[in-house]
């Protein structure tokens, strides 16, 4: 082998060990890439999950005199077992949502269910433990508000939720939860907080009467629209039975068919969901079939 | 001396050129493919219970844990479509875009699919998850395995695409 072609051999040996030691870190590079954005992912979801438990991103959107509900009572409000609520049927509920001949309710292609009351209004203040427990079962509630009702009316002091800035995410049904003035007293009356819209005041002053509701309770709060469909004014339940209680307290209650509290919220809820299932034609089949729910449905004001 | 297995348009005569990795390891399409059928199985379940109101769902019902209430919330959809049905179509393109024969080929075409397919799941959950935080309030256990699964079948595709190579523009 001459010096020239051994000269040769080197240089391609050494052209083709930096070429292979380039191949090698190109690669090295792109497994650095991959396993970063892999790590990427991952941590993502770690910040999402840690973010949750420290409660950040709860909405708080509230009146005087309340506060944002907490994660608990959210959390057991709309979560309890179905068994509890097939337990309790229609408990010791009454007034349960009146069948109507309407046009329906309706808003962005969904049954529309529209509540009107006010935050220092007690029987409001039952009421709403009811009407938000049976509409979680059909989404998401999200800014929920904590109040209590009046302290110087009846029942004073209530512990109860409230709807104003609070939406409802739901597949099935659309909310408008109107709290026309907070608890906080001003001159003869409460501090106003939401007005409703004409429509919505038409629909008050047509069916929260008779003949569609006893005169006893023409004009009263709270009244519930479901869907055109059904209406109801008043409460479910004496507010009595909250007496003293928390809000913490009342919400555990609802996984306890035995308790009394139990026995009228769930009770008043699985009407108010039959109600509204006959609004959704029985979806989602889950919530709409359930013991409870039928048991309910088949009270005479479900006609 | 190394020997040339494989010598690129344009690579200078008599230089061993080496070359990226011609396939990927026995694992990474097994792998894959099999991620890809369990995914199958998991989002046709979650289909048929999206379809049928979700009335018999193995799930536990209890405080965060609520496949119904997460199934049946509004983010349960995108633009009309089912969420678990978008899952569906995804699983199955995966498991062709993975099988032997589609990690063989060195169609530019076909890796970018795989990776912008993988890369968009991984998207798609990560939206999910926050939602299943921030607004549903509740996690589906199904849903957390369809998660799992699709950050999985991300890690193996990303991978096995580093180990690969970059694309080159397919030689018949």
């Amino acid at each position: 082998m001459t010096n020239s072609s051994k000269s040769n051999d080197a240089t391609r040996e050494k052209v083709a060990q930096m070429r292979a030691a380039q191949v090698r870190a190109d690669r090295r590079r792109r497994i650095v890439i991959a396993v970063s954005a892999v790590g990427a992912i991952v941590v993502l979801v770690a910040v999402l999950v840690i973010a949750k438990l420290a409660g950040i991103g709860t909405p708080a959107k509230t009146a005087a005199g309340s506060s944002a509900a907490s994660a608990a009572v959210t959390s057991a409000l709309s979560h309890v077992p179905p068994t509890a609520l097939d337990a309790v049927g229609t408990g010791s509920a009454n007034n349960p949502p009146t069948v109507i001949t309407s046009p329906a309710l309706k808003q962005g292609g969904k049954p529309r269910v529209l509540y009107i009351g006010a935050e220092y209004c007690p029987y409001c203040a039952a009421q709403r433990w009811a009407v938000a427990q049976a509409l979680s079962r059909f989404g998401t509630w999200t800014g929920l508000g904590q109040t209590t009702s009046s302290a110087s009316d009846i029942d004073p002091n209530t512990a109860t939720l409230s709807f104003h800035g609070a939406t409802l995410t739901s597949r099935y049904v659309s909310f408008t939860g109107v709290e026309t003035t907070t608890n906080q007293p001003a001159g003869t009356g409460y501090q106003p907080l939401d007005t409703p819209t004409a429509a919505e005041a038409a629909l008050m002053q047509t069916y929260d009467g008779p003949p569609y509701l006893p005169s006893a309770s023409a004009g009263g709060i709270p009244f519930l629209d479901i869907g055109g469909a059904y209406v109801s004014s008043g409460a479910s339940y004496d507010p009595q039975l909250l007496a003293g209680k928390t809000h913490q307290q009342i919400a555990d209650a609802l996984k306890n068919p035995a308790n009394p509290i139990a026995q009228a919220i769930d009770g008043a809820a699985n009407a108010i969901t039959a109600a509204i299932c006959k609004t959704t034609n029985n979806q989602p089949a889950a919530v709409c079939a359930a013991p409870g729910v039928t048991a309910a449905a088949s009270t005479p004001s479900h006609g | 001396m190394a020997e040339a297995k494989h010598i690129p348009a344009g690579a200078q005569p008599g230089v061993p050129t080496p070359t990226p990795t011609q396939s990927v390891p026995n694992w990474v399409p097994r792998s894959s493919v099999a991620v890809s059928l369990t995914g199958m199985v998991v989002a046709g379940y979650l289909t048929w219970e999206h379809f049928t109101g979700a009335s018999t769902f193995a799930c536990p019902q209890n405080g965060a844990i609520d496949c119904v209430k997460v199934t049946t919330s509004s983010y349960s959809t995108i633009a009309g479509v089912p969420v678990a049905l978008l899952g569906l179509f995804f699983f199955a393109a995966l498991a062709l875009l993975c099988l032997p024969a589609a990690w063989r080929s060195r169609r530019p075409l076909l890796r970018s699919l795989r990776l912008s397919a993988a890369s968009a799941g991984v998207l798609l959950v990560l939206y999910l998850i926050w939602a299943e935080l921030f607004r549903i309030n509740a996690i589906c256990l199904w849903c957390t395995a369809i998660h799992i699964l699709t950050i999985a079948l991300f890690t193996i595709v990303t991978i096995a695409h580093a180990l690969n190579g970059p694309p080159r523009n397919h030689q018949p």
